[in-house]
């Protein structure tokens, strides 16, 4: 909100340079984002709270002045509501303005003023609503702009001439009603919203703009000046639902001052009997709803001023900045709310208002006394070290955004347990996207990383390797309605591998890379006892997937991403993904970590060649031989695989030791020959010679 | 001049006919396959010529054949010629392993300056680092680190935290809601509901989290972000221990000259209110850097970071803890805004492309 310092000093006397003003305001809550010259003034950027609409115009923010200056504002006439204070001749209500609906319109001030000249303002008054970036419309458009922003108080004058019967009725509007406004935008209205209508039709969106037939033009002669007091909600939601905003609803949306109206009728009708010679006639004033001030109890102002803050003010102190802002002690231990402000209701928002003109500067900077032990999550240590294994071998962490595209619902398989099959939607939707079609709560966290991968490709970058740890969604039968939320691990790997500062990749990535990285992940994070098990999974390519089992429990997939996806991305490299339920493996205790002795004797190895086929895994020949038992044979590794002309062979490596003795020669041929003739008839294969 | 004499100046003379190029060898134009053939070549040169078999070492044997008074004179020829020959050899073969030795040096030179062999690292993510550091601070200050459910019912999502029906927080213009009438939630705030039902008070927590508003993606703006709160519940607890707790921290982020700057503010679920400022980390609160406007806190000294205030007394009886016996402070800001001012990235989208020339610059 644009604020001008000369019309600050119209309001109350107080000497305070230009950006002095401005730290104080900003000190006390009023934040001034900049202060700006303007001619022989200085215009203030002052970026308010929702909760103080009372400080929307120049006679707000002198208030506040006036509370921290501890002056009295100038020449604030007194407001007395009675009758006979009215200056100008008072008419019967019912037959000028009817509210049909007074829980939307508290209160409706008219007044008649006639025979107005419409034109140009004078310069001190265009001059005036520049500076405070408003365009200058006309003389009477001008001073109902001008009285708000002093005032505080939105107004709209009228053509009474257009107005059929001449006379208001403030009701919500008929289904199928339409207004064209001010700004030439034809509307429809519902029977939530209200008007102000003539005998006949609309008028006004109330509290948010007038309509353009009715609205002043050069050729008005009468006007009709409504001031009025809408519903705060009434105006947001009708302002919300036209997408319309206006100075008017900002300010009745968050609340007028009620008691104010009048003030502020008579302060334009002053203005325009000036400035367009117009003869103030009939004044309505319809209030059929009083708002009740907030009475606020605070035995003890000041200790819970301490309370709260910890600075010391004394109980007198306190109620003098409180009456300065016209919240008044109306007996011992009860303060009352004054009608602009809304915001006041319990004594911590009197400490508040205490505290801000004291300073919170006056805060001291303590810390807490001493407390327990701090603690991490319970698994972030684990997932902590994932990541940084992760990134030590190479990879990068994404971060994908939680909604992804409705298209990838089918493709891909997710982790077990998540998605519920038997829900008719089993997916977790958002209405409203603002990035378009993004209405899914991810299922899966692979859609991000393959995207990164194309948008990563598209800047040339072709070695990749990122993973992810985030949640993803899926819909649950559950009793309170919530979703089933769970953490994921998901990486994917392209490309070859890469050295640092180094141009020339090595070795192609390839499936292995991608369960080496599982694997070390999860070992890191203290789970050792994983397998993989190929299995057929949706987004992978057939015979180059898997399931991940961790203590024999299935947890998530690996494998190649298959032809159709890798096609839909014009993908000309194979890409590796896996994504693992981490929340349900982190459940788990992880393995302990448990000392072995130090072999005294060495071992011996041996190793030997099978013939294989591609059905033939290393599982099963290493099982072969767990499941003999033999005391001697220690360990069983994986050498290599061979392949050429037809042929397929993998060699393995077994070691034998001893803890007794040193093995010789003879003894270990022989038992290593019975090994393999055991893996020949379990496996039913050949040993290659 | 006798017959033997004669025969000295033989040996000296064939030596000079087959050693004589290797005297003033010139070494500037040749290899270093070159000077090991020639070295080879002096080694044999110097066994045909001074070796037990050479003529050199015959004619020693005469000199006691020579008569005694021409022995003396004959003697010194021999020698003379001897070490001549010698030093002659022995000079060639230092000058050639040296030239050899120097020549291998050079062939073995290495350009120390070509990139260690490393395999690359990867990086970890902003967010992660930021967050990390954040919360090893509050840990050791005595903090436990709490998250919980990113999609959550109105209760938690605005409710229990005084925010009434009707706020223009709770609409759907602000707030992601699901087909189900859910809301995705918009700040990290109810992990602090959860945690104060859960633990009760008195309670110490900082809640690291996604959230996510309906903002259209710009240079500051992503509709998911990530937030960072800070909550302290507990007998005695004043506005004097949030700022001391907040200032704390971030003179350990940005070292102990940071100085922070709690204005008046408004938010539903703290009373009384106030957001806070740190003196800027780049220029030191001056505004300037090198004459230059100050880029991070755009010339103004102050860097604004977050809200905070005191525990709205609703919230802590939507908690079941009774506001006479307790008080707390709350606090909480933006990582990405955090990350953005750490590292000066102008453009936060960047956060959620995951465009690897952009994640490998943090560490």
């Amino acid at each position: 909100m644009n604020i001008s310092y000369n019309w600050l000093k119209e309001l109350i006397d107080f000497d305070l340079p230009a950006t002095e003003l401005a730290e104080n305001l900003t000190r006390i809550g009023l934040a001034v984002d900049g202060v700006h010259p303007a001619g022989d003034d200085f215009v203030f950027d002052i970026d308010l709270t929702s909760n103080r609409p009372d400080c929307l115009s120049h006679l707000g923010v002198a208030r506040e002045i006036g509370v921290f200056r501890r002056q009295p504002l100038a020449k604030e006439p007194a407001v007395d509501p009675s009758p006979a204070s009215i200056p100008y001749p008072s008419a019967l209500a019912g037959d000028v303005v009817k509210i049909e609906d007074p829980e939307l319109c508290y209160r409706f001030t008219a007044r008649i003023i006639r025979e107005v000249k419409i034109g140009p303002s004078p310069k001190w008054l265009i001059d005036r609503l520049e500076t405070i970036v408003e365009r200058s419309i006309n003389n009477v458009a001008d001073i109902t702009n001008y009285v708000m922003h002093e005032l505080g108080q939105p107004m709209h004058a009228f053509d009474l001439d257009k107005l059929s019967e001449n006379r208001i009725v403030v009701r919500t509007a008929r289904p199928g009603e339409t207004i064209q406004t001010l700004d030439e935008v034809e509307r429809k209205l519902d029977s939530s919203m209200l008007a102000i209508c003539d005998a006949v039709r609309p008028v006004a969106v109330a509290g948010v703009m007038g309509g353009f037939d009715s609205g002043i033009t050069e050729n008005t002669r009468n006007v009709l000046l409504e001031v009025a007091y809408f519903d705060r909600r009434s105006i947001r939601r009708t302002s919300r639902k036209l997408n319309l905003t206006t100075e008017a609803s900002y300010r009745f949306e968050r609340g007028a001052d009620i008691m104010n109206l009048q003030r502020a009728s008579d302060r334009a009708a002053d203005l325009i009997g000036l400035l367009a010679g117009g003869e103030p006639g009939e004044f309505v004033d319809v209030f059929p709803t009083p708002l009740t001030p907030n009475e606020v109890q605070s035995k003890d102002i000041s200790a819970a001023v301490k309370r709260l803050t910890g600075i010391e003010v004394y109980a007198k102190e306190c109620v003098q900045i409180l009456a300065a802002l016209g919240i008044a002690e109306k007996e011992p231990a009860v303060f009352v709310s004054p009608s602009w402000r809304h915001d006041i209701a319990i004594e911590e928002d009197l400490v508040e208002e205490v505290a801000r003109h004291v300073g919170y500067d006056k805060i001291t900077n303590e810390l807490p006394p001493a407390y327990g032990a701090g603690e991490y999550q319970a698994t972030e240590p684990q997932e902590l070290a994932i990541r940084q294994v992760l990134v030590d071998s190479g990879f990068d962490e994404a971060v994908n955004y939680s909604f992804i595209d409705t298209k990838y619902d089918e493709i891909y398989e997710t982790v077990p347990g998540l998605v519920d099959e038997r829900i008719e939607n089993r997916f977790v939707e958002i209405r409203d996207p603002v990035i378009e079609g993004a209405v899914r709560m991810r299922p899966t966290l692979l859609p991000g990383l393959v995207d990164a991968i194309r948008l990563n490709f598209n800047q040339q970058n072709k070695n990749l390797r990122l993973f992810e740890l985030g949640k993803a969604f899926g819909a649950a039968n559950s009793e309170d309605g919530l979703p089933n939320e769970r953490e994921l691990f998901a990486l994917a790997i392209t490309g070859s591998e890469i050295s640092e500062n180094r141009a020339m990749p090595g070795r192609e990535l390839d499936f292995y890379d991608a369960k080496g990285a599982v694997e070390s992940a999860l070992e890191t994070a203290g789970y050792l006892d994983l397998s993989f098990a190929a299995a057929d999974v949706k987004h992978l390519r057939s015979g180059q997937s898997a399931s991940i089992l961790v203590s024999g429990k299935s947890v998530g997939t690996i494998g190649r991403l298959n032809e159709e996806i890798a096609g839909n991305y014009k993908f000309r490299q194979p890409v590796y993904v896996a994504e693992i339920d981490l929340q349900t493996v982190l459940s788990e205790r992880p393995d302990p970590v448990r000392y072995a002795p130090l072999p005294r004797y060495p071992s011996v190895v041996r190793d030997v060649s099978f013939e294989v086929n591609r059905y033939t895994t290393f599982d099963s020949i290493r099982n072969a031989i767990a499941e003999e038992g033999i005391e001697l044979c220690r360990g069983v590794s994986f050498v290599d695989v061979y392949e050429g002309k037809g042929e397929r062979s993998l060699t393995i490596r077994i070691e034998y030791r001893s803890d007794e003795r040193t093995l010789i020669q003879d003894e270990v041929d022989q038992v290593h020959a019975s090994l393999v003739r055991v893996v020949e008839e379990r496996v039913k294969i050949k040993q290659r010679i | 001049m006798s017959e033997e004499n004669r025969q000295i100046d033989k040996i000296g003379e064939a030596f000079e006919q087959e050693f004589g190029r290797f005297a003033d060898l010139k070494l500037d134009s040749i290899g270093i396959g070159d000077a090991e053939a020639f070295l080879r070549e002096v080694g044999e040169l110097k066994v045909k010529h001074t070796g037990k078999k050479s003529a050199i070492a015959e004619a020693k044997k005469l000199i006691g054949k020579v008569s005694p008074e021409e022995r003396g004179a004959f003697g010194q020829q021999v020698q003379s010629i001897e070490s001549t020959m010698t030093s002659q050899i022995a000079e060639a073969e230092t000058r050639l392993k040296a030239f050899i030795a120097k020549a291998k040096t050079e062939s073995e030179r290495l350009d120390v300056t070509i990139p260690g062999r490393r395999a690359r690292t990867g990086h970890l993510h902003p967010m992660t680092i930021v967050r990390q550091k954040i919360e090893d601070i509050f840990v050791s200050m005595g903090y436990a680190i709490e998250d919980d459910r990113e999609i959550e019912n109105d209760y938690y999502n605005f409710d229990a935290l005084n925010i009434p029906e009707g706020h223009p927080a709770r609409e759907s213009q602000d707030t992601f809601y699901t087909t189900d009438g859910l809301a995705l939630r918009s700040q990290t705030s109810t992990v602090q509901i959860r945690a104060m039902e859960r633990r009760g008070a008195p309670i110490r927590i900082l809640a690291p989290g996604r959230v996510f508003r309906r903002d259209t993606p710009d240079m500051t703006h992503t509709p998911m972000f990530h937030q960072l709160e800070g909550l302290c519940v507990d007998k005695g607890i004043t506005m004097a221990h949030l700022k001391g707790t907040v200032t704390e921290w971030l003179q350990r982020l940005f070292g102990k000259d940071t100085k922070t700057r709690f204005r008046p503010s408004y938010f539903p679920f703290t009373e009384p209110s106030a957001e806070f400022d740190f003196s800027c980390f780049v220029c030191h609160g001056t505004g300037k850097v090198e004459g230059q406007r100050c880029r991070p806190c755009k010339g103004s000294g102050w860097i604004e970071l977050g809200g905070s205030g005191m525990v709205h007394p609703n919230v802590l009886r939507a908690c079941n803890i009774d506001p006479t016996v307790y008080s707390g402070f709350a606090f909480g800001f933006g990582l990405e805004r955090m990350a953005a001012l750490m590292y000066s990235i102008d453009d936060i989208r960047h956060m959620y492309d995951n465009d690897v020339r952009f994640l490998e610059q943090f560490r």
